[in-house]
């Protein structure tokens, strides 16, 4: 992207700086375009009118609409499908949702209207992507659901969000009954806003209280990062000095409550503390292998994220029978040095 | 005896300190009765271990709120900091990371807020653009410089750089400290310097300060530095509270919190009033309201609920109780 120079006065006035700066907008907005127009958008409204067979065989272009722009693993993500792709000529399109479902589904019709190729969606809702989905396979065009299912789509990318939360109650409440005696106090770290967060939140809750109900729950919080994390977890050890227990949503909010627990003076590998999350987050795995007492994460594998990006819209332009794909999650604890420092090599492919 | 009525310039019934405090910051009895609540309904709410973390976690709150204040007070407002936050988290770390000297992980950090705030200073200051609507682009664009920056997170900053988050000095927090001696230097700069009144003409009357021979510019200009030297520390506090800071999510939302802050504490988003201990009022409020409502197990919708409907309140108050004052 190249920014143009315009004669500056050694006095910059107001106006002088209006005219350049809307000169420069609009010169970046056009250069913007141009770098992401369509190469071949005849081709891809040749081949959206010949159905989705026809795609197949002029699959350019994959749209890739991960609404969590804010979150480190929509980079690493974006790094490795883009590399996967161009092994198979393809470029990787991204939008930039902000974390907005209004954005998301103007993004997403935008792409719609542009006949992109295919399109990956991880919808932040459901409902409202159905209409989109729905427009898109009417158009020819190849639509992956990310991380759920809708009924107008090609294929799917499905994760197991809930079974990521039994896991990790499963692997706490196994803990508890070995060190506390199936005794003791914890607190969960929620989330009720997004479906993900709910589905992970019960398989937690559900998993642990039904295999360790002698464990006390003293708190239900919502928190899905370290500074809320970190500022629920203290006020629960203003009142329960003795918890034993913190499950989080997401690594980031364990992570605070780890970083409280030890500013109230736990040891790092105190005996009679567990904190684990959910995700594979960086600094949560760093802890996890060097024997702290956050103990746990169920991780989702980047790469493998990245692989069902790109090759199930292939499948489904090939035609394959099911092009569904199923991402695992696994439990990673100390110990598991070997998958900890698999899941941190991906995880450090999104900084170059 | 009889006091000055600074607003009408005449002498007024004699009224006790104290109560006139509570009638000019209304905040006090709100806050006192929140207190009061949590306490009998919790019976933890005022160990000293909870009012500790209390100010702990308000100590970056605070550390912004009072330069921002004295920069709505001149009638400008920063939506930045959550964003510069951020990147002064990022900087901070990453500079601790790389095995350099605390001093200059914090100096980095400074100097990066710094720059967001000068940025924001000429455009609304010397170029008379909208505030409202420069900082709120710079809020999405530092931002966005931060992820790309760094996009994955940063932690592990060494023992080194803990102490800013994790030290005592004589028995308080290291974040409390800064946060008092901002609140200290804020306080005796609005009362007793030129430049602290200054703010005040600026805001009060743009066009008048500068016939009366004050530089309407060079006072907010500095202030939106100073703002984001600020936003930049709180996030180098934060850093390494946690030892960790993600450029998508640190401080995001935070340049709301603490915008309500200083408007609960009394400062006029129109600019020309306010104070240093409305400030502190308005964040020791945030911050308990908080934490009371964890300590009380609600759920988190009803949280929300109750937080919103306490704010309203609690800024009705402030609105309205001075008016009845006079």
């Amino acid at each position: 992207m190249t920014t143009p120079r315009y004669p500056v006065d050694s006095v910059t006035s107001r106006r002088h700086f209006l005219s350049w700066s809307g000169a420069a907008v609009a010169a970046t907005a056009l250069t913007a375009a141009g770098c992401s127009a369509p190469s071949g958008s005849a081709a891809s409204d040749k081949a959206a009118a010949n159905g989705t067979a026809a795609t197949a065989a002029r699959l350019t272009k994959i749209g890739l609409d991960y609404p969590f722009t804010q979150l480190p693993l929509y980079s690493t993500l974006v790094k490795l499908s883009t590399a996967g792709a161009k092994k198979h000529g393809i470029s990787l399109l991204t939008t930039s949702d902000a974390s907005n479902a209004d954005t998301q589904a103007t993004n997403l019709n935008t792409w719609v209207a542009r006949k992109v190729p295919a399109i990956v969606s991880f919808p932040m809702v459901f409902e409202a992507a159905e209409p989109i989905a729905k427009a898109a396979m009417d158009a020819g065009l190849i639509w992956v659901t990310y991380g759920g299912s809708l009924e107008h789509q090609s294929a799917d990318i499905q994760f197991s969000f809930r079974e990521g939360g039994t896991l990790l109650g499963r692997a706490a409440a196994e803990w508890a009954e070995q060190n506390l005696g199936g005794k003791g106090k914890i607190a969960f770290l929620t989330d009720s806003t997004i479906e993900l967060g709910r589905e992970r939140t019960k398989g937690m809750i559900d998993a642990f209280t039904k295999l360790a109900p002698g464990v006390d729950v003293v708190a239900r919080e919502q928190a899905i990062d370290p500074d809320t994390g970190l500022a629920k977890t203290k006020a629960i050890l203003a009142k329960h000095p003795d918890l034993n227990i913190v499950l989080g949503v997401t690594d980031a909010s364990a992570y605070g409550g780890f970083k409280a627990l030890q500013q109230a003076g736990r040891s790092k590998d105190h005996g009679k503390t567990f904190v684990g999350g959910q995700d594979g987050s960086a600094p949560s795995l760093l802890a996890i292998k060097q024997g702290t007492f956050y103990r746990a994460s169920a991780a989702l594998a980047p790469k493998d994220i990245a692989g069902a990006i790109v090759d199930v819209p292939r499948a489904v332009a090939a035609g394959k029978a099911n092009p569904s794909a199923e991402v695992p999650i696994a439990l990673v604890q100390h110990g598991d040095d070997k998958e900890i420092d698999a899941l941190l090599a991906q995880n450090s492919q999104g900084t170059s | 005896m009889t006091t000055v009525d600074p607003a009408l310039g005449r002498p007024r019934a004699f009224s006790p300190v104290g109560l006139s405090v509570v009638r000019r910051h209304p905040l006090i009895a709100v806050l006192a009765a929140m207190v009061l609540v949590f306490q009998l309904t919790t019976g933890s709410f005022l160990d000293p271990a909870n009012l500790s973390g209390i100010a702990t976690d308000a100590a970056t709150l605070a550390i912004v709120a009072v330069p921002l204040a004295l920069l709505v007070i001149s009638g400008y407002l920063d939506l930045s900091v959550g964003s510069t936050l951020a990147l002064g988290g990022l900087v901070a770390g990453w500079l601790a990371g790389q095995g350099q000297s605390p001093v200059v992980a914090v100096l980095g950090a400074l100097a990066a807020g710094a720059a967001v705030g000068a940025v924001n200073g000429v455009l609304c200051c010397y170029l008379g653009l909208s505030a409202f609507i420069v900082t709120l682009g710079m809020l999405a664009a530092v931002r966005g410089f931060a992820q790309q920056l760094f996009p994955l997170p940063l932690s592990g900053f060494g023992s080194g750089f803990a102490w800013l988050g994790g030290s005592r000095i004589a028995g308080i927090a290291a974040p409390v400290v800064v946060a008092g001696l901002v609140l200290l230097a804020g306080a005796l700069f609005l009362a007793l310097t030129p430049a602290g009144r200054h703010v005040f003409a600026v805001g009060v009357n743009r066009e008048a300060a500068y016939l009366s021979g004050i530089n309407v510019r060079r006072t907010p200009f500095a202030l939106f530095v100073v703002t984001g030297v600020a936003a930049a520390l709180a996030g180098a506090i934060k850093a390494s509270v946690l030892d960790s800071a993600v450029a998508g999510t640190s401080g995001a939302g935070f340049e709301l919190t603490v915008l309500t802050a200083v408007l609960l504490g009394g400062v006029a988003l129109s600019g020309g009033s306010g104070s240093v201990l409305g400030v502190l009022l308005g964040v020791l409020f945030l911050g308990g309201l908080q934490n009371g409502l964890t300590l009380l197990n609600v759920p988190t919708f009803w949280q929300q609920m109750a937080q919103g409907i306490a704010l309203v309140a609690g800024a009705a108050l402030a609105y309205f109780a001075p008016r009845t004052a006079r």
